[in-house]
């Protein structure tokens, strides 16, 4: 645990140098116990898959002063197991050819069926490790090594809102149209950005994610748009 | 209605304040006025609170009927402004009559004009921000002819103006600067000598998420990083060498190496630069920094 200046008011904090489970169960237990604590002079919290990012009000801290403040209390109060977020979201996915436009392509590239491709998507519980790119976008992982595919050489200038897409071992849903580099393999009727939300945002970071296969019955009676 | 009506909506003219603060683990950008410092003295001379919205005025051309009695003022870029086709100054406070027109022409240096009225515009917040945030649709959209923006009246207000001095001129020219942080220790010390010591160009793929420049390539040790915060004037060194200084509608996250973070109060002054003005960075310690910025926000303290 050390930290970087990362601005006049703001130190990020890094937790390790590889994305691993330790080193995010260590960046979500800081993040989760500083946002219930609300402490004052605390404006930004942005936790990542190595690193909690801290922005600060300089009339109450400096640098130092924050990090080894941060350093005492999560030892003092040696962050509890159950701070991980116990949540457990379905996403529910229409996997057909017509939405998941790269199946072919993934499927090629690995040298599997597209039904294995989705069998292997399907197969692991994902951890959302970030929020970010844009409102709402959680950064999943990571995905079985089989079906990591790395990103288009030339992103796509619109990705349809909602679509399941795949980069390199992580996975990811679309929260709205934007431009996007990522292999699109399926497509969910549920919002992830809804200002009905709170916060705006289905995924909360440490939520783990299961995806559900569903058929183009279920995904149309449901919402959802081909 | 109590308000201005919008004759003329100008080609991109918005709803900011200082911004949305606190959403940014859930993705939301901060948002909010680019240049601070035309802002808080538009709320200063106005007496309204701080965080108080008003409109941002980018490329000018706008045009309003008054629909109340109240005080407005006009700060930012220098443009032509007239109440009643009568030439008049920004940086001060004028009283608005019903059935006034004002009309914002063209700008004559800058490119940000902020348009305030006292006790500012009635308009839906989102997630304690007024600020419109146009690429993710949050706050509302830009201006369009026939808009009403509502507002009280007021009867009462001193007719302040700024002094000259801290009338900021908007120069073709300007130096930012740096406090080295982040992935500092990936440029080596030439790279370094090379980024301070040589002059940039703004291009024209800069708005209110970032501003690209061009010259002179650095080359960081690194190809990429594990995805981080972003913290406001971010300098990312991507692949092709050429910076990019990240504003307020910048990602949360991103995956380029980062040199350092320019001042915000230097950032302020970036957000006037048009494309192909020159930039030169300058590095500064972070002690002298804190103490820049903290004399900054203690003399609009009150």
């Amino acid at each position: 645990m050390y930290y970087k200046v990362s601005g006049l008011d703001s130190l990020i904090i890094y937790f390790g140098d590889t994305i691993c489970d330790d080193t995010f169960y260590k960046v979500n237990s800081h993040y989760s116990f500083l946002k219930k604590e609300n402490m004052d002079g605390i404006i930004e919290l942005i936790p990542s898959y190595t690193t909690l990012f801290i922005e600060f009000d300089i009339f109450k801290f400096n640098h130092e002063e924050l990090f080894l403040k941060i350093k005492q209390i999560t030892q003092n109060n040696e962050l509890k197991k159950n701070s991980e977020s116990l949540r457990i979201i379905e996403i529910p996915v229409y996997y057909g050819s017509e939405v998941g436009v790269d199946l072919q392509r993934v499927a090629k590239l690995n040298n599997l069926l597209i039904s294995e491709v989705i069998q292997l998507h399907l197969s692991k519980v994902y951890r959302v490790y970030t929020i970010g790119f844009a409102p709402a976008f959680g950064y999943m992982g990571t995905v079985d090594e089989k079906i990591a595919t790395p990103r288009l050489a030339t992103p796509r200038k619109k990705i349809p809102k909602n679509s399941v897409a795949l980069a390199d071992n992580q996975t990811a849903v679309y929260p709205l149209e934007t431009p996007g580099g990522w292999n699109i393999i399926g497509k969910t009727y549920l919002n992830m950005f809804d200002k009905s939300y709170d916060n705006f945002s289905y995924l909360r970071v440490g939520d783990k994610v299961q995806f559900k296969a569903i058929d183009k019955k279920e995904f149309l009676a449901n919402g959802g748009e081909l | 209605m109590s308000g201005l009506e919008v004759v003329k909506a100008g080609i991109l003219t918005t709803i900011q304040d200082s911004g949305r603060s606190g959403f940014m683990d859930y993705g939301i950008t901060k948002s909010g006025v680019m240049d601070l410092y035309a802002y808080e003295w538009l709320n200063k001379l106005l007496e309204n609170k701080p965080n108080t919205n008003c409109l941002e005025v980018v490329f000018g051309d706008v045009e309003f009927k008054v629909k109340c009695e109240t005080y407005i003022a006009i700060t930012g870029a220098e443009c032509e402004f007239s109440i009643n086709e009568k030439s008049t100054q920004n940086w001060q406070v004028c009283k608005l009559c019903y059935g006034d027109s004002i009309k914002i022409g063209k700008l004559l240096s800058g490119t940000r004009v902020y348009i305030g009225v006292k006790g500012g515009f009635n308009v839906l917040k989102e997630l304690g921000s007024s600020s419109s945030t146009l690429k993710e649709k949050i706050g509302g959209d830009k201006l369009k002819n026939k808009d009403i923006l509502e507002c009280k009246s007021f009867l009462d207000l001193p007719l302040k103006k700024l002094q000259k001095k801290f009338i900021p001129e908007y120069k073709k020219e300007l130096t930012l600067r740096v406090v080295l942080g982040y992935q500092e220790d990936s440029f080596s010390k030439e790279e370094k000598e090379k980024f301070f010591n040589s002059s940039y160009i703004i291009t024209t793929q800069n708005n209110k998420m970032g501003y690209k420049l061009s010259g002179e390539k650095i080359k960081s040790k690194l190809d990429g990083i594990i995805s981080e915060a972003i913290s406001l004037g971010s300098i990312q060194i991507p692949k092709d060498g050429q910076p990019i200084i990240l504003l307020n509608e910048r990602q949360t996250i991103g995956g380029y190496p980062k040199i350092g973070t320019v001042l915000p109060i230097d950032c302020y002054r970036l957000a006037q630069m048009e494309a192909g003005s020159t930039i030169q960075f300058k590095q500064i310690s972070l002690q002298d920094a804190i103490k820049k910025e903290k004399l900054f926000k203690k003399s609009f303290l009150n």
